[in-house]
């Protein structure tokens, strides 16, 4: 079997497991407009990738599915970049909000403890709500035979005429929305604080956000998305790359070599699946990285020590 | 006046044959290595090492690959809120090998990893301080085995040093050791001990460079040199790819 040595990892990988195991996720990342991180990361630990280079070689990857899924979602009509625009930025302060408060709680001594709290509360609160409200959906839609349209339920009148109240209104004509920007913005900050605490790319919280609260449609979720997470990732690669040195450009190759083709293909699934089964099938891998990472956390460790630097 | 100068030359002479005959008997133990320098290239994937070596025939071999010495930082596991298991507390192994491989001949592998000795992962925790002092040295340094075992960098081989022949009192051995993919560039030590009933007749070390070279030793050299440009070069190059993969996608992806 054809391996390659990964010098910054410090390890040696199966080249095909490597390439497999990029394909796999750009394919959800395709499907569900998510980085894929918080499964990835997890994964190459698995193979002896230690959790820093890890990560930071992810990020790399992600720029190159993701590149490769927005271009795809872009012909489709699917990206709204005015909203992605205002994700970001949002999203990039509330990234660097983010980091200085892990700073702090890191000083106070309980950072893992709020980490993992955040993990699996998120994890669990996200998917199991997703996964109640597509399953709902679901039924509905095999009664009235409705199409992907249909939107979260339960308007709230209150939260709607403040929203409405709100300056700088803006017509996000891929989203079918007009909103104010601020509404973007704030969410997009929210998402980067969590997303820094969790040390993930922040995927899987913006897509319920953008489908719950900016009620977008299912489909320009997922590449708008993507967008938004492609420059999330190129920031975090270069910064990863510039003060710690853990991006191993061998290993970010192999992967991307996979994802890439695993987006477009996923791209293409995505297309054929509406809007609840989508969200469904999402909710599912969420509660199922929420129950390992809970299992983690319950059961009695067999190896009492770990080496410092991962989460 | 001659006389006395030769006779002096004889002594000399003698004593010297008799210094070498007692270094002889002390250490007659010699270590080879197929290879002093192992290169990591780009399609590296761990390798094996020939040793052979000579020591006098009623004595046993054992070989010891460790290095470089560094502080490892690690977290010790602990119960939060009384149910969850977690990262707690934070202990520092200051000394610790990176890397403690032990070959030995088969059978008795416990007579050879003896603290006595110098062998085995006991000789090993003495030589290591541990930070905070109050944290429990052996127990940690236990963990932290298991954990290196795991990645395949600390291992004790049993049965791997084969026997040659006895010519004159002296027989010789050899050995297979392994060097795993995680044994990262640096230099290390392979000593080879002569045990004979419990105690080193015999010792001899011979240095290990594991070198990076070709694509690995660029991209490192890139990486740490020229972070910034390497963190460009390698968003440009993931771009570059999602563009390319995408423009190949084109027909079968818009055709839908």
């Amino acid at each position: 079997m054809l391996h390659m040595y990964l010098p910054i990892a410090g390890n040696s990988v199966n080249v095909f497991l490597i390439f497999g195991l990029g394909g796999f996720v750009g394919l959800l990342s395709g499907i569900f407009g998510v980085g894929g991180g918080f499964l990835m990361t997890p994964l190459l630990m698995m193979f002896g990738i230690p959790p820093t280079v890890a990560a930071a070689s992810d990020s790399n990857q992600i720029v190159g599915a993701s590149t490769s899924g927005t271009l795809a979602h872009m012909r489709l009509g699917n990206v709204d970049i005015p909203m992605g625009v205002m994700l970001l930025i949002g999203g990039v302060g509330g990234g660097a909000i983010g980091v200085q408060i892990i700073k702090i709680l890191k000083a106070m001594g309980n950072a893992d403890f709020l980490i993992a709290i955040t993990y699996v509360i998120m994890l669990g609160g996200v998917g199991g709500y997703m996964f109640w409200e597509s399953l709902q959906g679901l039924k509905k839609s095999k009664n009235a035979s409705a199409e992907e349209e249909i939107k979260a339920p339960e308007p709230n009148d209150g939260k709607k005429s403040l929203v409405q109240k709100l300056p700088l209104q803006f017509k996000f004509a891929k989203s079918g929305c007009e909103i104010s920007m601020l509404l973007p913005l704030g969410f997009g900050i929210l998402v980067g604080i969590l997303a820094a605490i969790m040390g993930v790319g922040g995927g899987f919280i913006m897509v319920p956000v953008m489908v719950y609260l900016l009620r977008m449609p299912m489909h320009v979720v997922v590449g708008t998305s993507l967008f938004q997470i492609l420059f999330t990732c190129v920031n975090v690669t270069i910064l990863q790359s510039y003060s710690n040195h853990t991006v191993d450009f061998i290993l970010a190759v192999l992967l991307l070599l996979g994802s890439t083709i695993g987006a477009q293909v996923g791209t293409a699934v995505s297309k054929r699946l509406n809007a609840d089964q989508l969200k469904i099938m999402l909710a599912s891998l969420v509660l199922l990285v929420c129950a390992k990472m809970m299992a983690g956390l319950l059961m009695t460790p067999s190896i009492m020590v770990a080496l410092k630097g991962g989460h | 006046m001659k006389r006395l100068g030769y006779g002096f030359l004889m002594i000399v002479a003698a004593g010297l044959a008799w210094l070498g005959t007692s270094w002889a008997a002390e250490t007659p133990l010699s270590l080879e290595l197929a290879n002093a320098k192992i290169e990591i290239s780009t399609f590296y994937d761990g390798t094996t090492l020939d040793v052979t070596g000579t020591l006098p025939a009623e004595a046993d071999a054992v070989i010891q690959v460790s290095g470089p010495k560094k502080d490892v930082h690690l977290k010790q596991k602990g119960k939060v809120a009384g149910f969850l298991w977690m990262n707690k507390y934070d202990v520092s192994l200051e000394n610790t090998p990176a890397v403690y491989m032990v070959y030995t001949p088969t059978g008795a592998k416990e007579k050879f990893l003896n603290p006595e000795l110098g062998v085995g992962y006991k000789a090993l925790v003495n030589g290591i301080a541990i930070e905070p002092e109050s944290a429990d040295k052996e127990f940690i340094f236990g963990e932290y085995v298991k954990l290196m075992e795991e990645a395949g960098v600390y291992a004790v081989n049993e049965g791997t040093i084969k026997y040659g022949a006895v010519n004159n009192g002296v027989k010789s051995f050899s050995a297979t050791l392994t060097i795993p993919s995680l044994m990262s560039a640096g230099d290390y030590t392979v000593e080879a001990l002569a045990v004979d009933n419990g105690t080193v007749t015999g010792r001899s070390s011979k240095k290990l460079t594991l070198e990076l070279v070709g694509l690995p030793a660029s991209i490192s050299k890139m990486a740490y040199g020229k972070p910034l440009l390497f963190g460009i070069m390698a968003v440009v190059i993931a771009i570059a790819t999602g563009l390319i993969i995408g423009v190949i996608f084109k027909g079968g992806g818009g055709a839908h």
